[in-house]
């Protein structure tokens, strides 16, 4: 861990919350992915990533300094963000979001884009979270086990198999033809 | 289109996302700092969760229920079946003495865990899976650890990370790129 950020941690743990919100600006968008990533929905990843920062302050004591940081973070995130999700079925379920923009003004590759991110919005849940902590974050897999608490086999055959299905679905799109190897 | 060039446009996609989105956490270092100073009015997860089972209907049951479903129309629809004829019988073997438990995943199955059987008990656990021609993307998983590279496979590759084991199923490499 870079020394910096161990004296914001120690000052955090000394109840320095500037030092906290220093903390938090460093980390808020990549909390944010990972939010995101579990309740497809700008504005609940927006209210768990917060709760997840007070989450993580209050918790901040039971921190194993030896531990890498973010992976910490990110797994009260996750934990956060599933609890959410979980309040949200008791609630409703929002629509998934939509990819912003007019596909006809669109060059090919944006297309692609957002067709990918269609079919990646549409990814089944708990396919999605692990798809952005490696494409987004580039977590090694073994810490996308640890984060969302899933055997490291179980992550390796979500990834596999999320890949074939947003592969499928481009196909059917045609933005794809199905020789990708 | 080559898997890597998918992967960067995932890669590009999941940017996107997220970016578009991150606007949204401007003044979020305050809010936090304003919430912990807040705290004598926030509840404690125990008075949460007591508050959550001291409900009367026991929505968090039908919340399980409703993820079963969907998982199960998930994995329903991730099956898919191919009109293509001349299925072969496609052994898959392994040994794994003292192993509890080993299946092999792979595109053929959508990547879900298909079991492989060791009935005289002598570490050489085994499936025949009926493959219709084509080539095969598949790792074994014993006891839950990936193992990528089959020795009897034709070629091993190296995505997310990991070795996965390459198989050709009917003549001249199944004249097929993916």
């Amino acid at each position: 861990m870079p020394a910096e950020e161990l004296e914001l941690i120690h000052r955090s743990l000394n109840g320095d919350l500037e030092a906290w919100g220093e903390i938090v600006a460093r980390y808020k968008q990549a909390v944010f992915a990972v939010t995101l990533s579990i309740l497809r929905n700008y504005a609940d990843a927006e209210d768990a990533t917060q709760d997840a920062f007070i989450r993580a302050y209050e918790n901040l004591r039971k921190y194993d300094l030896s531990r890498k940081f973010s992976t910490w973070l990110f797994t009260v995130a996750a934990n956060v963000a599933k609890n959410a999700l979980r309040k949200r079925r008791r609630e409703r379920e929002p629509p998934l979001p939509e990819p912003e923009g007019d596909p006809a003004e669109e060059v090919h590759q944006d297309i692609q884009l957002s067709a990918v991110r269609q079919a990646v919005a549409e990814l089944p849940e708990g396919y999605r979270a692990p798809v952005i902590l490696y494409y987004w974050h580039g977590l090694p897999l073994e810490e996308i086990a640890q984060v969302l608490g899933l055997p490291l086999g179980t992550v390796k055959t979500r990834l596999f198999r999320a890949r074939s299905m947003i592969k499928m679905r481009l196909v059917e799109q045609g933005v794809i033809h199905d020789a990708v190897g | 289109m080559r898997w890597d060039e998918l992967e960067e446009l995932l890669r590009a996609a999941v940017r996107k996302e997220v970016e578009e989105g991150a606007g949204r956490l401007s003044g979020l270092e305050e809010r936090v700092i304003r919430e912990i100073l807040r705290w004598p009015a926030r509840k404690s997860w125990w008075t949460r969760a007591r508050e959550f089972f001291a409900q009367p209907t026991p929505r968090w049951a039908l919340a399980g229920v409703l993820a079963a479903l969907l998982l199960g129309f998930a994995l329903g629809r991730l099956t898919v079946s191919s009109p293509i004829p001349q299925w072969s019988s496609n052994l898959f073997v392994i040994a794994a003495p003292g192993a509890r438990s080993v299946s092999v995943v792979g595109d053929f199955s959508a990547w879900q865990p298909i079991p492989l059987s060791d009935p005289d008990k002598d570490g050489i656990w085994m499936a025949s899976i009926p493959l219709p021609p084509g080539r095969y993307e598949y790792a074994f998983l014993v006891d839950g650890k990936w193992v990528g590279q089959d020795p009897l496979a034709e070629e091993y590759l190296r995505t997310f990370g990991e070795y996965v084991s390459v198989r050709y199923v009917g003549g001249e490499r199944a004249g097929l790129s993916s």
